[in-house]
């Protein structure tokens, strides 16, 4: 700081400037203490600036959520709604809502208990057992399985349901969103283990338990977290997936809402934004109060991190 | 009565934690396991248990083989040195858990965990997590779901470590007076020889996964049969010094000592413990018997000083009443007890001088 040398002098010798008496009452405040003020103030403007037009940049989607259902002409852009009820009434006419709700409901509450059932016997397994290559196996595992339920693996898990007789039942859709779910519950369920230390088990089984009752009494109340964690993480993945259900189900009856909102369209191919909206509204409600509950009930928290 | 036959446990990687062992533990005896960290304590402990399988050997439990079963069917209960009370249930419930696993109805393994839990003065707490209880009181929590249990053995695994020294003192107390009351067979682990030589009717000091000695307290503190043993046992440590034995004498540090006995000339181990040596601040005219040195350290005991002496190139130390004690860097002269000194050759006890 060149300019520091001359005002630093300026200052002893008119000692009645107003930095002068800042500096007596504050005297470890550094030399340029006007000047870092300033900048503390200008950087706190800056972030204020910058979190504003983050936090705008995703609340208006959100915004649009809000009002566009309650709008008579809703358009693509967030505005003031004409308000209405005519759209949810509109949307319940639609033969398909009401059921694709309540197949969403199925697949995901299957997914979800699967998973989490699953899940948990092998992250238990994993932990406890000395597997040689397990952490590679986990890794690859976990590697593998955004390719086996994403776009690339559409055709041979077409293919696969085909021949099993899965097409157009929810078990092949659960079973299809279960394996990509899998290996990451695993990994995650397996930290939450490895964090309770076996000596709860050793004691247990030193008093004539077995394994499955260890299970129950000491391993799964311990790890309740994580299973809600996992459960709740199924839930939403299996609520917002499009492409399985979309390409295992050929029954719209069977289809779950993620499909049915792209059904929403006019005959001439324009989106039913009213239509739409209104869905998507009533579509996400349950995951919120889902989370909000279990969030509330178990607190989510990871003990430590993904990776010691 | 448990019996160990030849047990050894190696572990992957070649460790051998417990090597060819052989034990007898009596029925209602309290058996203390002593040794340094690492010898294999706790390995010999869940070995016992049930909790590792043993490479080679047999395990006996009033008779039977046990050495194929699992823990759950070996009658036993093990306190583990963190405790390993249950978080997530409530005192009654943990100290109730064994029964539930023995499928007893809830109203009655509640009344005997509040029957046990009263015994053990914990009544108050009957409804608090573990989480919510002091090291003293889980301790005793986990005490109460082991005596629950009913076993033929108890096994405690350091169970007085996590304290700290003023309650492990009482815990101590405390536990050999449930021990005698139970009259149930018990193994304990410990690194501690106060604690052992405290509480155990016998001791096993172990090294390196081998029994050096098994003894009443008084046998491995007045016998040590090897210097690791007399090295280990006694709070200040035993003074070993080269020695020679020369013409029916005995030489060690500057020091000429009658030799009692037959023992033939040659190099020896000198051991003596700090509390059996005087000392004294004036030279002892016409003695030769005496060890001669400079006060290089004094450390207080409390009621006693640890006086170290510098002499010549070995250290001896000794124990000095209170307010005898000499200043750093004046002479002074350890005069041993007769009848009191350990004699070692090859590391093996010859007699006592
Ligand atoms: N699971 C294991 N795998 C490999 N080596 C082990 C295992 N458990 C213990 N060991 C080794 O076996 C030896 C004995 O261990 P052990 O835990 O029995 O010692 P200890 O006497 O109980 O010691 P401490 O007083 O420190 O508890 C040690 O060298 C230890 O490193
Ligand atoms: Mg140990």
């Amino acid at each position: 700081m060149t300019r520091g040398e001359p005002e630093e002098s300026a200052e002893t010798r008119r000692p009645k400037r107003d930095e002068g008496r800042h500096r007596r009452v504050e005297p470890p405040a550094g030399r340029a203490g006007g000047t870092a003020m300033t900048r503390h103030v200008l950087g706190t403007i800056g972030r204020a600036t910058f979190l504003a037009v983050v936090l705008g940049f995703f609340s208006l989607p959100l915004l649009w959520l809000a009002s566009a259902p309650f709008d008579a002409h809703p358009s693509i852009t967030t505005s003031l709604p004409e308000f209405t009820f005519g759209n949810f009434r509109s949307l319940l006419d639609n033969p398909y809502v009401v059921s694709s709700l309540r197949n969403s409901l199925l697949q995901a509450a299957g997914s979800a208990v699967l998973v989490v059932v699953l899940a948990a016997l092998a992250a238990y397994a994993l932990s406890r057992v000395r597997v040689p290559g397990r952490d590679a196996l986990l890794y690859v595992l976990l590697l593998l399985s955004s390719v086996v339920t994403g776009t690339a693996a559409m055709v041979p898990l077409f293919e696969l349901a085909t021949r099993l007789n899965l097409i157009d039942t929810h078990l092949g859709v659960v079973l299809t969103l279960s394996g990509g779910l899998l290996p990451a519950a695993i990994f995650i369920l397996k930290d939450f283990m490895d964090g309770t230390p076996t000596s709860y088990e050793e004691s247990a089984r030193v008093f004539g338990a077995s394994p499955l009752q260890i299970l129950r009494h000491i391993v799964i109340p311990l790890v309740r977290p994580g299973l809600a964690t996992i459960a709740v993480w199924a839930v939403a993945n299996v609520w917002g997936s499009f492409l399985q259900p979309f390409i295992l189900l050929r029954d719209p009856d069977k289809a779950p809402g993620a499909v049915i909102l792209y059904t929403l369209y006019t005959e001439g191919g324009a989106p039913r934004l009213d239509l739409i909206s209104t869905f998507s509204l009533l579509y996400s409600l349950p995951v919120v109060v889902m989370y909000v509950f279990v969030s509330r009930r178990y607190g989510f928290r990871f003990h430590g991190g993904i990776k010691r | 009565m448990i019996s160990l036959s030849g047990l050894t446990k190696e572990f992957p990687g070649g460790v051998r934690a417990v090597d060819s062992l052989d034990l007898e533990i009596g029925d209602g005896e309290f058996f203390a396991l002593l040794g340094p960290s690492g010898c294999g304590k706790t390995t010999l402990l869940r070995s016992i248990a049930g909790l590792e399988t043993p490479t080679s050997g047999k395990i006996r439990i009033s008779g039977n083989d046990v050495t194929a079963l699992p823990p759950g069917r070996r009658n036993v209960a093990m306190v583990f040195q963190d405790y390993a009370l249950f978080p997530h249930m409530d005192v009654t419930s943990n100290i109730a858990y064994p029964l539930r696993i023995k499928k007893v109805s809830r109203s009655r393994r509640e009344a005997r965990a509040a029957e046990t839990a009263s015994r053990l003065s914990l009544s108050e707490l009957l409804a608090r997590r573990p989480g919510q209880l002091s090291g003293g009181q889980q301790q005793r929590v986990a005490l109460a779901r082991a005596i629950a249990s009913h076993p033929q053995v108890f096994l405690f695994d350091e169970p007085l470590s996590n304290l700290d020294a003023r309650l492990r003192l009482e815990a101590r107390t405390f536990l050999k007076r449930l021990q005698r009351e139970l009259a149930v067979t018990t193994v304990f682990v410990t690194h501690d020889q106060g604690e052992a030589l405290a509480l155990a009717d016998r001791i096993a000091v172990m090294n390196a996964g081998r029994i050096m000695q098994v003894g009443t307290p008084s046998e491995v503190f007045h016998r040590p049969i090897g210097t690791f043993v007399a090295g280990f046992i006694g709070s200040t440590p035993m003074n070993l010094l080269p020695a020679s034995a020369e013409g029916g004498r005995l030489h060690v540090a500057g020091a000429v000592l009658p030799l009692p006995g037959d023992i033939a000339d040659g190099p020896l181990v000198y051991g003596l413990r700090p509390e059996y040596a005087d000392l004294s601040q004036s030279a002892p005219t016409g003695r030769r018997d005496v060890f001669s040195g400079k006060v290089a350290v004094v450390e207080n005991l409390g009621a006693a000083h640890l006086v170290t002496l510098d002499s010549g190139d070995l250290l001896i130390q000794v124990v000095v009443p209170e307010g005898d004690e000499p200043a750093v860097g004046a002479p002074a002269w350890a005069v041993p007890r007769t009848g009191r000194a350990l004699l070692y050759r090859d590391d093996r006890l010859l007699t006592v001088a």
